[in-house]
């Protein structure tokens, strides 16, 4: 016995199925007012695309420069050198400090910047640090996986430069009257040989801290694993003078 | 803004009260528009109301079977009774024969084919407990079924035009099994049966209990009469409508709750399908779409093709997923968001429903990639795993949308203008769906 008869066949519903494939997806938007042909949206992606490819090009010129063969070995007259050929591209192009976040996001995060050599990529993001309009700059690098050494290389008097994550080595190296916070832990040789300026890190951090320091202030929120051989200015250990302080030895463990 | 003049919503809030305050314990754990509501009773109102599918997952012995009894007799008019009598329990013998029907052994004596259907094929509320507990072979055999509301047995079919399903599962143990992934995403929420605490766990095992009032002797055995007789099932509608009518009667007569008659779920369907989505849900809905279907390597995101490192797209959603958003998920979503806007009086759907019931659509359909359940899974949390991580989900899309939605509906509507022939460039932008915009604009030129 059966105990349902088929549907009927309703014609309207056959037509509506055939018809489907001219159904307008975005029907219920097209009430809203339409953009013009040139939106300043679309003008302004294009402007900072461009930027952007100015930027990358300047650093992957730099690359090719100085680390050959992708091998950059952090000696004084390297560091030199290779700030001064990012300065040449750098001083070209017209950015903005968001134009540095977008190019640091962009260091790991896509492939058109296929190399991503932490010293050179420190020196030239300092160098466009540096010469950057803004006198505050944010740098997000707590996303990336590799540590930036040489952030914040010679950073001038009245720049005030802030990192959300960890940096590595050299870390606010020749430091010239700016200022410079690490959000998260720095390594070796932060502030080595800087002049001037503040540095606050808020975590921990590594060995040679303030090497031939010759002014200035550093300021650690956690620990200090080693102290270098400072000439003048003054190390704080969680808000306690470390430097000049009772006799420390340099690079000893406590 | 208020909607009809039935009070058919306030009907649904009192159910939805008295359940909450005298038979299912709980503990408020959503909020929506001011309004804090608890999850399973909320969902199981909507899946009943809405004719959906539901899995209730938890602890055994917290409430999963029992919230959807209730609502079933509360919503359906059907004395409790009767509810346990349809219900099919998920165990390693069960049989199609006692899932669908039998054949009808006196006829089959008699050279004639004919079939006694089980009370859980007719019954419009079905409750399949421990659903997980079937062996993977048999989840398949109700697949149809409780799809389409479909039923056959020996060439015979019987069609449910009006059902819901709730299917309970505990947790993974031993004596458990998966269920598999095309029953799973069959099902439009999954939601969980939460411990009340331990101070209303006492009160539940210090008070008598209180289901008995949803019983009723006479009816139910009126029912089962109707039910096991011979008559054809269409007839058998009927009848089961008189008895539940008058079991409704006496439900509002005793515990002074009104429950629903046919006409009136009816009645309450056609008002929610009438609730469309404004602009910032729909655009919203759409963005999250893109963003659990989307490769750009690939075409679609596909379970056995893995992502490469490098792509553009690592922020989103489709670089922490291995497989595609079905085409049942955005009729969840819209369905249920239809069901909330409706009971909360508002005029359209807009994204707070869609944000409130995303969670609960999305959990059992996302299979996320083991970096992600590693690195989230020792996360503190109030919700199960899958649920927490779907609302995680919600939360950062609706981010990306707050950030972008004038630009994404513009593009939008540019896409409308572009499709009806307009001389328009389609809109750039980061996210997946301006591809996915290009694409569809694209296919429609050729």
């Amino acid at each position: 016995m059966k105990s349902s008869l088929p549907p009927k066949k309703n014609s309207t519903l056959f037509l509506d199925k055939q018809n489907w494939t001219d159904k307008n997806p975005f029907e219920e938007f097209k009430t809203l007012a339409t953009p013009g042909l040139n939106l300043p949206m679309d003008q302004i992606v294009q402007d900072s695309e461009a930027i952007m490819d100015r930027i990358r090009w300047g650093y992957e010129k730099l690359l090719e420069e100085e680390a050959k063969e992708l091998v950059w070995m952090v000696q004084y007259n390297t560091i030199i050198k290779a700030y001064e050929v990012a300065e040449k591209y750098i001083k070209e192009i017209d950015y903005t400090a968001e134009d540095i976040e977008d190019f640091c996001f962009a260091l790991e995060n896509t492939q058109r910047i296929p190399y991503l050599i932490p010293g050179p990529a420190g020196i030239y993001i300092s160098a466009l640090c540096n010469y950057a309009k803004e006198e505050e700059i944010l740098l997000k690098l707590s996303e990336l996986k590799t540590e930036i050494n040489l952030v914040g290389f010679r950073l001038p008097r009245g720049k005030r430069l802030r990192v959300e994550g960890d940096t590595g080595d050299f870390t606010g190296i020749g430091l010239e009257g700016g200022e410079l916070v690490v959000e998260g832990n720095a390594k070796n040789w932060t502030g080595a040989g800087m002049r001037g300026g503040k540095i606050l890190i808020k975590k921990n951090i590594g060995l040679h801290t303030g090497e031939w320091m010759m002014g200035g202030e550093i300021y650690v929120g956690g620990r200090v694993r080693g102290l270098g051989n400072i000439v003048e200015g003054k190390v704080y250990e969680r808000d306690k003078l470390v430097y000049p302080g009772k006799a420390r030895y340099p690079n000893l463990y406590y | 803004m208020g909607m009809g003049t039935n009070g058919y919503q306030k009907q649904a809030m009192r159910i939805y009260r008295f359940i909450s305050e005298h038979l299912y314990f709980n503990r408020p754990d959503m909020e929506v528009k001011g309004e804090r509501f608890n999850s399973a009773i909320l969902l199981s109102l909507l899946t009943g109301l809405k004719k959906g599918k539901e899995l209730i997952i938890g602890e055994p012995g917290l409430g999963k079977t029992t919230s959807a009894e209730y609502v079933c007799s509360l919503l359906y008019q059907f004395p409790l009774g009767v509810i346990w009598g349809s219900e099919v329990s998920g165990h390693p013998e069960q049989t199609e024969e006692k899932i669908i029907g039998r054949p009808d052994l006196g006829k089959l004596n008699r050279g004639e084919e004919d079939v006694v259907w089980t009370n859980f094929s007719q019954v419009p509320v079905k409750i399949v407990d421990e659903i997980n507990r079937l062996p993977e072979t048999k989840q398949s055999m109700i697949l149809d079924g409780v799809d389409r509301g479909n039923w056959e047995y020996l060439n015979e079919m019987i069609i449910n035009d009006e059902y819901c399903l709730f299917a309970t599962a505990n947790y993974q143990d031993g004596g458990t099994n998966t269920i598999i992934a095309p029953l799973v995403d069959r099902f439009d929420v999954m939601v969980e049966s939460r411990y009340p605490g331990p101070n209303l766990s006492f009160l539940i095992g210090k008070d008598k209990r209180k289901d008995h009032v949803l019983r009723h002797p006479k009816y139910e055995s009126e029912l089962y009469h109707i039910l096991k007789s011979k008559i054809a099932y269409e007839k058998k509608v009927s009848k089961i409508e008189e008895v539940c009518n008058a079991y409704g009667d006496y439900i509002e007569e005793v515990l002074e709750v009104k429950s629903f008659q046919r006409q009136d779920r009816d009645q309450i369907r056609t008002e929610m399908e009438g609730l469309g989505l404004d602009l910032d849900a729909s655009a919203f809905t759409r963005m999250l779409l893109a963003e659990l279907s989307f490769c750009e390597r690939y075409g679609q995101k596909r379970v056995v093709e893995n992502c490469e490192e490098g792509c553009h797209y690592t922020g989103y959603l489709c670089h922490q997923i291995k497989n595609c958003a079905s085409n049942r998920l955005p009729s969840s979503i819209k369905q249920y968001a239809q069901g909330l806007a409706w009971l909360l009086e508002d005029s359209e759907i807009d994204i707070e429903h869609i944000k409130a019931v995303l969670p609960y659509t999305l959990a059992h359909r996302i299979q996320w990639k083991d970096e992600i359940l590693s690195q989230k899974e020792r996360t503190k949390r109030d919700d199960p795993f899958a649920i927490f991580l779907a609302k995680e989900a919600v939360k950062a899309v609706s981010q990306r949308y707050g950030e972008q939605s004038d630009h994404l509906k513009d593009a939008l509507a540019a896409g409308s203008k572009i499709f009806q022939g307009g001389d328009l460039e389609p809109l750039e932008g980061d996210h997946p769906i301006y591809a996915e915009v290009k694409k569809d604009i694209d296919t429609r030129k050729r």
